[in-house]
């Protein structure tokens, strides 16, 4: 037997990163309410005034990063440095290391808080983030693996307890999606495109945006669960055999459900075909978290009554069950027919983020606070009271949402026996809708209220407690090499062995990745070229990077899928030989407004103009931002060299020496569509040299390369 | 007594059948109008049934507790106290034939008082672990899944015969065209740019007025004014006037002008009734009009209509 070893645990960094984690959630849940009001009442953008920064396409991914990467992240960080110095008996590596990851996790979130709301984004979901801000959380990342591995090469403990096995993997898997889908070339400080294009970078876009949620905000969660469940529950975990199948299982299967997100699009059938089958592949590895969760309270039942810890983690961990029953549903064709673009999507996602995410949060919090403050929680009422409001609040939300998105789908798919389409005008269907949008912001409010609640609770506690920064521990010292006791189970060769672990963890979570997008990328015919698709013209390339800084891609998809409601409503559903110029891919994942894959062509470039000017113009009722400033706004071309040649590094096929002739073409072009809506009657002068005329040239391109080539074979 | 409570546990389930069946007829109803109707019948239907089936499970183990409460009533009455230690044999001398079957498929978990003989010798931080078998259920669950995946896989992509993304929409499409030419065969929708009438009855005029306020003003204006679109009041036309021209204008559209097809929104009597409402504008001169587009239109004109093939004659 070695020596017992005393050391202390630290407990500052996990208060810090818990700090950080309620701060941020109340800022990114505030986010959150205006865009839910502003879908009520676009006058509530701003935009009309002027301001460009508070746009719903603007805010919406403020609002995602901010939930995902600053309230979960820092609640990932905080779960982690307190449990895993307890589970390894060692405190963390290095404090140094641990400080430098607080503080860096926070710039980030800073610089995507002052990046977003200026329109400085990759357009590409949770991974909005610029290319230097890209390689700032790489080095975050960085640390955080050699911090979080340090503590394991220096741990006490022989064996590494499931939560570990989680967090390894969750290392592991975010550094590979996120190098991956970062894979760009700048052309500017803030500017670059992406090395995929169209087809390819929505299959990237999604593979790595379903693992996020996947490896970002279940993985680690799962981890915390393995560890304050039965903390607070006081029991022993149900089953080993069952974290062992789940946990692998789990890894390996998730990573391939990413095109469930593309179904019916025109990502190749066989690539959708593997999203749906192991979508559904994928319930029992999901419920096996919830069983072992839900298990491990085996008569602790009645102290669920009395506790809000356990109260808070019982209904994540359900949350989690019912968001992981769904997500297989959603991912079968003919369901996603039904729910994919409507608000049944947003639905599903917030039960997931405020019941499995947000509710295991705070009964983390309520459980850490008393004991680093060594006091009790100043208020269980209180506790209760947020508890019960945050329950409430995720019904409100959920339901009307539900109801929201089923409504609208019905009524796009809705035709009048005659054969025309029951709600032509796609106004109609919004307009139907917004009753649930005003209920939906009453659940978000009464969370918002109740995470206020939470964060007033746990203030209180602190005051009323004394702060145990160091907390003294002690344990033996570890074997050098791991003893393998006869008849010990198979598995815990491995817990015994991190980096084992590690190796094996990166090649399951690679396995699903390389079978998809490798052949996608490599394999010419699995994108159809179509020869009249032709690179867009400066102008509408300039035009189609303002579409990418106001955030339509929040609200308009880009995408018509094989359906007759969507080929009657809005042209030849979409063929992905068309996007093979599209850097990024802009197909979107919601209709809030109707869908411009057809869009060019359809209406006057002076019916554009008076629409982004005031939507309401055009489209009575329409809840869509105004956008005066595009006819204000000086169009800048300074880039359109620098853009022009990092495409055609890319493989856009523009002529060499075209970067040269840019800026004249794209201001020709300008000075037509000024022309044009001069003649149809707009009056303003000087519009050639204004932003708005690019975003009229980009929406008039839209979807028309094909058109082209059917009026050809008319002829 | 006992009797009665069967028979009120069995009405009850009658009328839940019934319940049941009654909503699955109203939902089929529109099942004929529309393949999507009928496929939510179905899910209704089988929600439906397994709600059925849960509520039957429910009631009978609801019996068992309450039958189960009336030995232990009976026994307590008459001072019988049922040996615990037997109970303990029981069990021990061998499950019945329906508890072999539920641990072998359904759920195998050691009881809270012996899960000591389960729990790992080791804790991390306090944590303990039970070896608890996997779920059967779950078990089952996860070998059905993939099962599910491998048929999936087969049917729509080794040979199965399923169809692709792109079959799927030819055989919707054909479907939907069969559906629609049986509907058009109706007269009152056989109206077309050859044969249709101006209508004057004030009700077709007033649901024209209705669908006109709907989509035509927002390129129209409010009262026919012209926007971006040409004034409809006024008695110059750029792609022919007369109640045959405009319903033509308006069914196919005119795409290089900004002008869309209607045809699949509006139905031909609704293209009808807001052509006529159009042809009651003429002459209201209507406040902010937009300057005359076109030619003045006159009848005889019409025989030789080309203007709509000609783009661009347009304008001044």
């Amino acid at each position: 037997m070695s020596r017992i070893e005393q050391f202390q645990y630290d407990n500052r960094i996990v208060r810090a990163f818990g700090m950080a984690a309620f701060i941020w959630a109340l800022v990114g849940m505030l986010v959150g309410l205006i865009l839910a009001f502003q879908l009520i009442f676009p006058s509530l953008n701003f935009s009309q005034l002027g301001i460009p920064y508070l746009t719903f396409g603007r805010l919406r991914p403020l609002h995602t990063n901010a939930v995902i990467f600053a309230f979960i992240g820092n609640g990932i960080f905080m779960g982690v440095y307190y449990s895993l110095q307890r589970l390894l008996k060692a405190r963390m590596f290095s404090d140094m290391l641990s400080w430098t990851h607080f503080w860096s996790w926070q710039i980030v979130i800073l610089c995507a808080a002052l990046t977003l709301p200026f329109g400085l984004t990759t357009s590409s979901e949770y991974a909005e983030l610029i290319w230097p801000i890209d390689i700032l959380i790489t080095l975050v990342w960085v640390i955080f693996g050699v911090n979080m591995f340090g503590t394991i090469i220096k741990r006490r403990e022989s064996h590494l307890y499931v939560a570990i096995w989680f967090y390894i993997a969750t290392w592991i898997t975010v550094a590979v999606l996120h190098i991956v889908r970062s894979f760009e070339l700048p052309y500017s400080l803030f500017g670059s495109y992406p090395l995929f294009a169209g087809v390819q970078d929505a299959l990237v876009q999604w593979w790595y945006g379903h693992n996020a949620v996947a490896f970002f905000l279940t993985t680690p969660y799962l981890g915390l669960m393995y560890y304050f469940l039965p903390k607070a529950a006081n029991r022993p975990v149900y089953s080993y055999k069952l974290s062992i199948i789940h946990f692998w299982a789990l890894i390996f299967i998730y990573i391939w459900a990413g095109p469930h997100h593309l179904l019916y699009s025109s990502l190749p059938d066989w690539v959708q075909s593997l999203g749906t089958v192991f979508s559904i592949m994928l319930i029992a590895p999901s419920w096996g978290g919830m069983l072992n969760g839900l298990l491990t309270l085996r008569g602790a039942w009645d102290r669920v009554r009395q506790d809000p810890v356990l109260k808070f983690l019982v209904v994540a961990v359900t949350a989690y069950g019912m968001s992981t029953f769904e997500g297989p549903m959603l991912s079968i064709k003919s369901v996603n027919a039904i729910s994919h673009f409507t608000d049944w999507t947003i639905a599903h996602v917030h039960v997931g983020a405020l019941g499995w995410n947000g509710f295991l949060t705070f009964g983390v919090l309520y459980w850490l606070w008393p004991r680093m403050y060594r006091t009790k929680l100043h208020s269980t009422g209180l506790a209760n009271t947020h508890f019960w409001i945050g329950t409430l609040g995720i019904i409100f939300y959920a339901i009307p949402l539900y109801w929201a998105g089923f409504t609208q789908s019905l009524m796009w798919k809705e035709f009048t026996p005659e054969g025309t389409m029951a709600w032509g005008n796609f106004l109609d269907t919004v307009k139907q809708i917004i009753p649930m949008y005003a209920m939906r912001t009453i659940g978000g409010t009464l969370y918002f209220v109740g995470a206020i609640l939470g964060v007033y609770n746990l203030v209180k506690t602190a005051q009323q407690g004394t702060f145990m920064a160091e907390e003294a521990a002690e344990a033996p010292a570890r074997e050098p090499k791991p003893v393998a006791v006869a008849g010990e189970y198979w598995h815990k060769w491995i817990e015994a062995r991190p980096i084992q672990m590690l190796i094996w963890s990166a090649i399951l979570i690679s396995i699903g990745g390389i079978v998809q997008i490798i052949p996608m990328v490599f394999i010419e015919n699995q994108v159809p070229k179509i020869a009249s698709v032709k690179p867009y013209t400066p102008l509408e390339l300039e035009g189609r990077d303002l579409y990418i800084r106001e955030g339509c891609v929040g609200c308009h998809s880009q995408l018509v899928r094989p359906f007759r409601s969507e080929t009657v409503r809005y042209g030849e559903y979409s063929k992905s030989g068309e996007y093979v110029y599209d850097r990024p891919f802009l197909w979107g994942s919601k209709r809030t407004g109707p869908d411009l894959q057809r869009e060019g062509g359809r209406n006057l470039d002076r019916w554009h103009y008076d629409h982004l000017i005031d939507p309401r113009v055009t489209s009575p009722g329409s809840i869509m931002p105004q956008y005066p400033y595009l006819a204000d706004n000086e169009l800048d071309l300074s880039q359109l060299p620098a853009k022009i040649n990092a495409l055609r590094q890319l493989g856009t096929p523009y002529p060499k020496g075209f970067e040269d002739r840019a800026i004249a073409d794209a201001e020709t072009q300008a000075q037509q569509i000024a022309k044009n809506l001069q003649e149809q009657g707009v009056q303003d002068e000087g519009l050639e040299t204004k932003e708005i005329t690019a975003i009229i040239a980009y929406l008039q391109r839209l979807g028309t390369d094909i058109k082209v080539e059917k009026s050809a074979t008319n002829q | 007594m006992k009797f009665a409570k069967y028979i009120f546990t069995f009405l009850l389930l009658g009328v839940a059948a019934s319940a049941w069946s009654q909503s699955a007829a109203a939902v089929a109803e529109p099942a004929n109008t529309d393949s999507f109707a009928q496929v939510m019948t179905y899910i209704l239907a089988i929600a439906g049934a397994v709600l059925f089936i849960v509520a039957m499970i429910y009631v009978v183990k609801v019996n068992q507790f309450l039958y189960s409460r009336v030995l232990d009533l009976e026994a307590s009455k008459s001072g019988v106290k049922l040996p615990e230690a037997a109970a303990e044999t029981a069990k021990k001398a061998g499950d019945s034939f329906w508890t072999r079957i539920r641990k072998q498929y359904w759920e195998d978990a050691v009881p809270i008082e012996r899960e000591h003989e389960i729990l790992s010798h080791h804790d991390f931080d306090g944590i303990r672990e039970l070896d608890n078998r996997l779920p059967p259920w779950w078990v089952n669950l996860f070998i059905l899944t993939v099962v599910w995946g491998g048929i999936y896989m087969y049917y729509y992509h080794f040979g199965g015969g399923g169809p692709s993304s792109a079959e799927e929409y030819k055989i919707e499409m054909e479907r939907a065209e069969a559906e629609q030419s049986i509907a058009l065969a109706g007269m009152a929708n056989a109206v077309d740019e050859n044969n249709v009438v101006a209508l004057t009855e004030s009700s077709a005029l007033s649901e024209g007025e209705l669908i006109f306020k709907n989509v035509c003003v927002a390129c129209h204006g409010p009262n026919g004014e012209g926007t971006v679109g040409p004034n409809m009041t006024d008695e110059y036309w750029l792609h022919g006037g007369g109640i045959n021209n405009i319903f033509k204008t308006i069914k196919y559209g005119v795409p290089e002008k900004g002008m869309i097809s209607w045809q699949s929104q509006l139905t031909p009597s609704d293209i009808q009734k807001v052509s006529s409402y159009i042809l009651t504008l003429q002459g209201t001169n209507p406040p902010n009009g937009k300057e005359p587009q076109g030619e003045i239109w006159v009848p005889e004109a019409a025989a030789d209509s080309t203007a709509t093939d000609t783009p661009g004659s347009g304008g001044e």
